[in-house]
């Protein structure tokens, strides 16, 4: 069995959470021990680097020191922005030393920065450490019929030589997974656009521009559903749909997955457990296309516990 | 019209350099940055105008611009740049500066991004974590737009998209003594 | 005694602003064998000589320095100096007080006259031991080599043989002709390429002075200018050209496809090929790799077709040796290769050709009869999208340079579509227009006006594909705004880059070359056709990208360097080389290997007078030694000295500091 270290980021208790329990279940068929990092905190993203440069990387660091309190050599990022300022901070401290040991004073207590913990995206960790013919090897369930766009965003494969991994511009890695699991990747040209990001809250307009041309093109590369690793791009593109869809008056219609939710499919997971409900635009619609499955839950099985909130608004 | 050759050194020119790391003199004006940046639209100057008012020693203008706030920093110009220049970088140091030498951009698009990273990030210093249902509550009242998106919120709630509530760090105390470390460190550059 | 004179230069301020001349003149002539010292505007000038000329007769002086620039650039003009006052030219040492000292040690003064000082007392001390030396005299071989058959190799060879010195021409594909005679027509005047180049190409191989070798490559070059010795291996063409006419019937029968090089790739040639109908020599030559005869032993068709049995499956590779006196390197460019630029679609997208792919489509001999055409579906575009600088200017993908003809030869492009397709709209995207040439500026107005091509500002951001559309976009920068063209077909103007294996080739050769591997003249102003190896010269695009009537003028300019060399019956060369002292040589070789030159073989010589015993001793080729002194400092019985740089000559500069 192998093991690795585990930052789950914050949206994974919120609005990712099918994205965090469905890597659960595909790491489990693919015999990997997740072990998660003691206390965690948030990872700064997209806010720390927009207002300040110290605590942009002081916020990631605190994590990576406690991550190489750990035994593993890798922490796998499910998170594409938490990944992102992560592997940013990484490559920055590991570049300057001078600068690790400045920022390093502002968690001391923590224990002392020393590099020794690689990071990887979850994508990167299955194309790397996995191997797509390993993943090809667990299907049960394929995918056939089912043509997907894969949406990589800004986040997994840039800047190059920070993430230093697949293209920048016309990534392979995720169509490759599709295409193991037996799903057809089309030919999608809008990869690795923005979809606005951050802005969803603070500049919804952008949002709504920006992730409505990414499904007009995925939606005229023939995609019957797009597949993400990046819960950000997930809600944009999914949430954001009908708004999109009134804004422009088109209706696409075209659900959004995790890469792991389509990977747990394939694996042989009973449907029920791939929380599909929790999807604002239905996936039968496309599910369909790769024959007969379980029929989809309508209700979230077990609505998330409400954990006390504190504090009050100032 | 503005006129040029009274400013003597351009010191804001080499301000960003030094906080960017970046050499702005290396921009050719090709664009190529300005055809990729997925919001260029909305900006008041596109980063290649951005990149010439730093050659003309522009401060007040370029820190009053709200594209270095539209800026996404989603690296995609820096990795088609021909000449290799980190632009995210370069527009985040003019971000950094226009904050410490507060000047402030009162359009109502900026105010709402920044008033956004500023509840997210005092969130954090709070709970150590983010806690999205408040994050937006709170947003819509700091603006004072009290029903923007709620038409999402029953059903996002109703499909557990977003938890009602947030696991506070055991540590958050070690938390806030990084932020004022952090704060401490920042002035003392 | 010696009686030394010191001529101490300003060179304008170059000199004098950092160093403190009179002072250095007041230091020296402490020196007591210093007979005479003196300082002066510019050393260089005929008054400066006039100076040296009258000092050498009135104060009898036995050597001179002269403390200015680098002997580099004046040297020769101060040994003449002496020669016309009658004394040794080599009995002048100069005292490097420019590059050495003013130019290094502008911020303080001070120390820059006090090395100064140093530079000339090592210089006087030196020049004390200086001995008379002559020039040494070399036999030249009067046969050039030109190395490649494009216009550059073309033009030299051409120009060469004028003179009525033989030329070998090595060229590496079965034809000569080169990338001009895949164009089409030409820039500024729109004349064909063809019909200018042809007659050239015809002329090459009719003209009594020029052995053309094709389908070969230099593999080995040794000795020195004016005596070189080169081996070239032709490849087996499989084709006896001495019997073959030229027919065409083994082509025509021959069921192998092959892509066309000549045509880009466009559309297929068989295996036994002449690359294009007016290719020189043209003669058919058979390609090993894909011809399933030669492959796998089936087949044999061409053999059967052809009645005066000129194809033979048997021959071999063959060396051939030729003494030549010097070389012209004229190995031309390559296209770059657009791969990296993934953002739009190179690769992917089958409408995205570079530009000598739409020459090669409009062109009247070209794969698609003169009218361009979608690759994916045969199609005749409308709208195309020109886009400059692919490759060029581009540190992070491509090179950093401009490639300097995509400017024009993509103004040209779009007079071409316009000529062919009439309802046909042009976009060019580009950064700047650089149309610096005679005529340049007015060719770029014409096709702009007579074609109405849309210019638009801005390097391309990206390309997609939308239906059976490319979407090109990128910043209009005049208009400050994103733009978008609904492309039917891109072309990229990819740029110029040296030809992979120059610095193989630079390494055979024995000369250098630049970071791009573009091979490197002596001098990028004054000797440009020059190469730091002497005979050797480079003309075309293999020094750095230029544009026919630049190429042209190059390898005429080398014509005129050969010709120069091949002037007299024998060479002049500098007398600084190593000589041998065989009593004291123990014969241990070292020196022959460390030899950078190939200059010292061995001899045999009498034990002792008059014996009959030999033992082995170092012996130094004159001619090939070009003074470099490694055999001096790796030989450990001290038997070998170098003249101008003797031991004496050495330690006295030593001591005097």
């Amino acid at each position: 069995m192998k093991k690795l270290t585990y930052f789950p980021g914050c949206s994974a208790h919120g609005t990712s959470e099918e994205f965090d329990s469905t890597l659960k279940l595909v790491l489990k068929t693919l015999d990997v021990e997740l072990e998660d990092i003691p206390d965690w905190n948030c990872c700064g993203a997209t806010s720390a680097h927009v207002m300040t440069e110290n605590l942009a990387y002081a916020l990631p660091m605190r994590n990576l020191v406690l991550a190489e309190k750990l035994e593993n050599t890798t922490m796998g990022i499910a998170c594409a922005s938490c990944y992102q300022r992560m592997k940013v901070t990484k490559v920055h401290m590991d570049e300057n030393p001078e600068l690790a040991q400045r920022i390093n004073t502002t968690v001391v207590e923590e224990g002392t920065y020393k590099g020794t913990v690689d990071v990887k995206s979850m994508l990167q960790y299955f194309y790397e450490d996995i191997g797509v013919e390993t993943i090809r090897g667990k299907v049960t369930k394929s995918l056939a019929g089912l043509k997907v766009a894969c949406y990589y965003g800004c986040l997994l494969t840039r800047p190059k030589n920070i993430t230093k991994f697949d293209s920048p511009e016309y990534p392979v890695s995720m169509d490759q997974i599709c295409e193991a699991l037996g799903a057809t990747a089309t030919e999608f040209d809008y990869k690795t656009e923005c979809c606005g990001a951050s802005f969803s809250i603070s500049n919804t307009e952008v949002v709504l521009n920006l992730s409505g041309q990414i499904l007009a093109m995925a939606k005229e590369s023939g995609a019957h559903a797009i597949v993400v690793a990046c819960p950000l791009c997930q809600s944009n593109l999914d949430m954001r749909q009908p708004d999109i869809e009134k804004q422009q008056g088109v209706k696409y219609d075209i659900p959004v997955f995790y890469i792991t939710q389509l990977m747990a499919l394939a694996f042989g997971n009973p449907v029920d457990q791939l929380k599909f409900p929790k999807h604002i635009v239905p996936v039968e619609g496309a599910l369909a296309n790769i024959g007969k499955i379980d029929p989809v839950p309508q209700k979230v099985k077990k609505p998330i516990k409400a954990v006390e909130a504190e504090s009050e608004v100032e | 019209m503005i006129t040029l050759g009274t400013q003597g050194k351009n010191t804001f020119l080499a301000d960003v350099n030094k906080k960017s790391g970046a050499n702005v003199l290396e921009c050719y004006q090709c664009g190529k940055c300005v055809g990729t940046c997925p919001v260029s639209q909305y900006m008041d100057f596109p980063p290649r105008e951005i990149m010439q008012m730093i050659k003309l020693g522009l401060r007040n203008e370029s820190y009053m611009a709200n594209s270095h706030w539209f800026c996404l920093t989603c690296s995609a110009c820096s990795g088609r740049c021909p000449r290799e220049i980190d632009i995210p970088a370069v527009m985040e140091a003019v971000r950094h500066l226009a904050i410490e030498e507060n000047y402030i951009n009162d359009s109502t698009k900026v105010k709402e991004i920044r008033k956004f990273h500023e509840i997210f990030l005092a969130m954090i210093k709070r709970y150590g974590r983010n806690y999205e249902l408040r994050m937006m509550a709170e947003f819509n009242i700091r603006t004072r737009n009290l029903f923007k998106d709620m038409h999402l919120a029953p059903k996002a709630l109703l499909k557990g998209k977003i938890p009602l509530g947030v696991k506070p760090l055991k540590s958050a105390k070690a938390i806030k003594r990084m932020y004022e470390l952090a704060e401490k460190l920042e002035k003392n550059k | 005694m010696a009686r030394v004179g010191v001529f101490v230069c300003f060179c304008g301020a170059n000199i004098a602003d950092y160093v403190d001349v009179p002072q250095v003149v007041e230091e020296v002539k402490r020196i007591k064998e210093v007979k005479f010292a003196t300082e002066y505007k510019y050393m260089c000038s005929d008054p400066g000589q006039g100076m040296i000329r009258d000092a050498i007769v009135q104060n009898k002086l036995t050597s001179i320095v002269v403390a200015a620039c680098s002997p580099r650039m004046h040297e020769k003009t101060f040994r003449k100096a002496l020669s016309d006052a009658g004394m040794n030219p080599y009995l002048l040492e100069v005292a490097n007080i420019r590059e050495h000292s003013s130019w290094v040690h502008q911020k303080d003064k001070k120390a820059a006259t006090e090395k100064a000082m140093d530079l000339c007392r090592m210089a006087v001390a030196k020049s004390i031991a200086n001995e008379q030396l002559h020039e040494i005299s070399v036999p030249v071989t009067k046969r050039a080599l030109v190395i490649g058959g494009g216009i550059a190799g073309i033009q030299a060879a051409l120009d060469i043989a004028d003179a009525r010195i033989p030329v070998v021409l090595v060229e590496r594909s079965p034809s000569i002709g080169g990338k001009m005679a895949q164009l089409d027509e030409t820039f500024p005047t729109l004349d064909c390429a063809q019909c200018i180049l042809t007659p050239k190409m015809v002329d090459v191989a009719s003209h009594p002075y020029i052995e053309l070798i094709p389908y070969s490559e230099v593999i080995e070059l040794q000795g020195f200018v004016g005596n070189y010795k080169v081996r070239i291996k032709k490849k087996a063409s499989y084709v006896n050209f001495k019997t073959c006419t030229g027919c065409g019937a083994c082509w025509q029968k021959c069921p192998v496809k092959v892509p066309n090089e000549y045509n880009m790739g466009i559309d297929k040639r068989k295996a036994i090929y002449t690359p294009f109908p007016q290719a020189v020599p043209n003669k058919p030559v058979i390609d090993a790799e894909h011809c399933t005869m030669l492959t796998k032993g089936k087949c044999g068709i061409c053999a059967k077709v052809c009645d005066k049995g000129s194809i033979d499956y048997t021959m071999q590779d063959e060396i051939i040796e030729r003494e030549i006196g010097a070389v012209v390197v004229a190995t031309g460019y390559d296209m770059w290769d657009p791969k990296p630029y993934e953002e739009y679609g190179v690769g992917r997208f089958k409408d995205i050709i570079t530009s000598l792919e739409f020459e090669r489509m409009v062109s009247a001999n070209g794969p698609t009869n003169g009218v361009p055409i979608r690759p994916s579906d045969g199609k005749v575009p409308k709208n195309v999208v020109f886009i400059k600088c692919v490759g060029s200017r581009d540190e992070a993908k491509g090179i950093e340079y401009c490639s300097k003809i995509c400017c024009m030869y993509t103004t040209k492009h779009t007079i071409l579509l316009h000529h062919k397709v009439h309802d046909s709209h042009a976009y060019v995207f580009y950064m700047d227009i650089r149309a610096a040439g005679k005529g340049y500026e007015e060719f770029v107005k014409k096709a702009q006006v007579d074609t109405g091509t849309t210019y638009l500002r801005g390097r391309v951001s990206k390309i997609y594909k939308k239906g059976d559309k490319l979407m090109v976009r990128g910043e209009d920068a005049q208009l400050g705004q994103v733009v978008e063209v609904e492309a039917d077909m891109v072309v990229l103007a990819t740029a110029v880059s040296a030809p992979k294996d120059n610095p193989d080739l630079a390494r055979l050769l024995g000369i250098s070359y630049d970071k791009y591997g573009y091979l490197s003249e002596a001098h990028p102003k004054l000797r440009p056709v020059e190469t730091a190896k002497a005979g050797i010269f480079l003309a075309g695009c293999t020094q750095a990208p230029k544009d026919i009537p630049e190429t042209v003028s190059q390898a005429s300019a080398c014509a005129a360097k050969v010709c120069g060399l091949f002037a007299g019956d024998t060479m002049k060369k500098d007398p600084m080389v190593s000589t041998i002292n065989n009593e004291y040589c123990s014969g241990c070789q070292n020196c022959v290997k460390v030899c950078p030159y190939g200059a010292i073989v061995t001899d045999d010589v009498p034990i002792g007078h008059g014996s009959k015993e030999l033992r082995t001793v170092a012996k130094i080729n004159e001619g090939v030694c070009q003074g470099c002194g490694s055999c001096v400092a790796i030989c450990r019985s001290m038997a070998i000295n170098l003249a101008g740089f003797t031991d004496p000559q050495i330690i006295n500069e030593i001591v005097s500091i």
